[in-house]
């Protein structure tokens, strides 16, 4: 529910790129035509109410056992990214079920490239030449519970320079990066880009190294903790710090390793939940559609 | 504390116990479907105006993304 509000808030971006956007449940399209209207959906919904493709495609959610009312019949939730002529070529299966793929990570999946997009929080350094970048990336910069985002660090070095994967020299530092934030902030370890090999004929040894423009991405998830204190102490954002450390050197020599402590001020937003009775939980915002006459349906099936 | 329900292991509280189907995670390892590199198959639903729509048709030649979700009712 939470994800179709990001992918709607992000739609302008898919028509701009190109990419279709479509979403498929075993909801019944009375159902999903009240939701559309409530929630201002502007992309297709697709009704699969008998869970007929979600078998299909063999990720019916095996978990739900048959006799679980209304729930059997639904899908591992996941996203398919298609290329022009329809074949996958990316998909994002989350396997907690809380977690979703942030609208503008599945965008980039049909791009092939990073969308900046300038209301995302930021905070930089730079050590001579060497700039260093931290961002806070997905649904516009803002947190909410239990969809991914991505702490993305980013070191523009200058044509001579590079910094070190996990091989290194000894004595020599390699590169490091160390996010932390309030409880309940889930960090997931880092996704590095690939290194290049570099051979050092004075040492004759090889490394691996990064130069140029270097993104290094780290998924992070917030859970109920921490989207609580939105209710408990009325903030509005958190900080998440960002440690990096790094050693820069060129074919000849290094400059001395170096820590750079960068904290991103992030907004926090509610969870949207349906309008059912029960489920009025802390630092959730209430879908303006009833939702109780759909679920009397759903549960009519297992009658 | 406003917080109710029950909490799971990753500190996500909700209404159902953490043992039902719902709150469990995807086993490892399961099936998420038509891998990378293969044709998603063509499906014909039902779309919120009560068209039918035909994916592979309705896409043309565009990119696009299938977001399969839980339930928009609950």
């Amino acid at each position: 529910m939470t994800q179709l509000g990001e992918l709607r808030d992000a739609y302008p971006k898919f028509v701009e790129a190109g990419v279709k956007l479509y979403a498929v449940s075993y909801d019944d399209p009375e159902a999903l035509s009240a939701f559309a209207a409530a929630n201002d959906i502007p992309y297709p919904l697709l009704s699969d109410s008998d869970s007929a493709v979600i078998r299909q495609f063999g990720i019916l959610n095996t978990e739900v056992e048959p006799h679980e009312a209304p729930f059997y019949g639904i899908p591992f939730p996941g996203t398919y990214v298609l290329d022009a002529d329809g074949t996958v070529i990316d998909k994002h299966f989350p396997r907690h079920l809380a977690n979703r793929e942030s609208a503008e990570i599945i965008l980039e999946s049909a791009l092939g490239k990073t969308v900046v997009n300038d209301s995302e929080p930021t905070a930089s350094a730079s050590d001579g030449e060497i700039q260093i970048t931290a961002r806070l990336h997905g649904g516009g910069g803002t947190i909410k519970s239990g969809i991914l985002r991505r702490v993305i660090v980013r070191f523009e070095l200058p044509n001579d320079l590079h910094i070190y994967g996990d091989k290194v020299a000894d004595g020599m530092v390699s590169t490091k990066i160390t996010v932390s934030g309030p409880e309940g902030l889930v960090i997931k370890a880092p996704l590095y880009p690939e290194t290049q090999p570099l051979r050092l004929k004075n040492l004759d040894k090889e490394f691996e190294v990064w130069s140029g423009a270097v993104e290094i991405s780290i998924p992070v998830w917030a859970n109920s903790y921490l989207v609580d204190v939105l209710d408990e102490h009325r903030a509005r954002t958190v900080p998440i710090v960002v440690q990096v450390r790094y050693q820069a050197c060129n074919a000849n020599t290094c400059l001395l390793p170096r820590t750079e402590v960068l904290t991103l001020d992030v907004p926090i937003e509610p969870l949207d939940v349906p309008n059912l009775e029960g489920l009025g939980f802390s630092a959730q915002r209430v879908t303006p559609m009833d939702s109780q006459e759909h679920l009397a349906r759903l549960l009519k099936r297992f009658t | 504390m406003t917080r109710r329900g029950y909490e799971d292991e990753y500190g996500i509280f909700a209404p159902l116990p953490t043992t039902a189907g719902v709150r469990k995670l995807a086993p490892k390892g399961f099936s998420t479907g038509p891998a990378i590199g293969a044709h998603l198959p063509d499906f014909e639903l039902i779309d919120q105006h009560n068209m039918r729509l035909r994916l592979h048709t309705d896409r043309g030649n565009e990119k696009a993304a299938v977001v399969f979700f839980r339930s928009a009712v609950w």
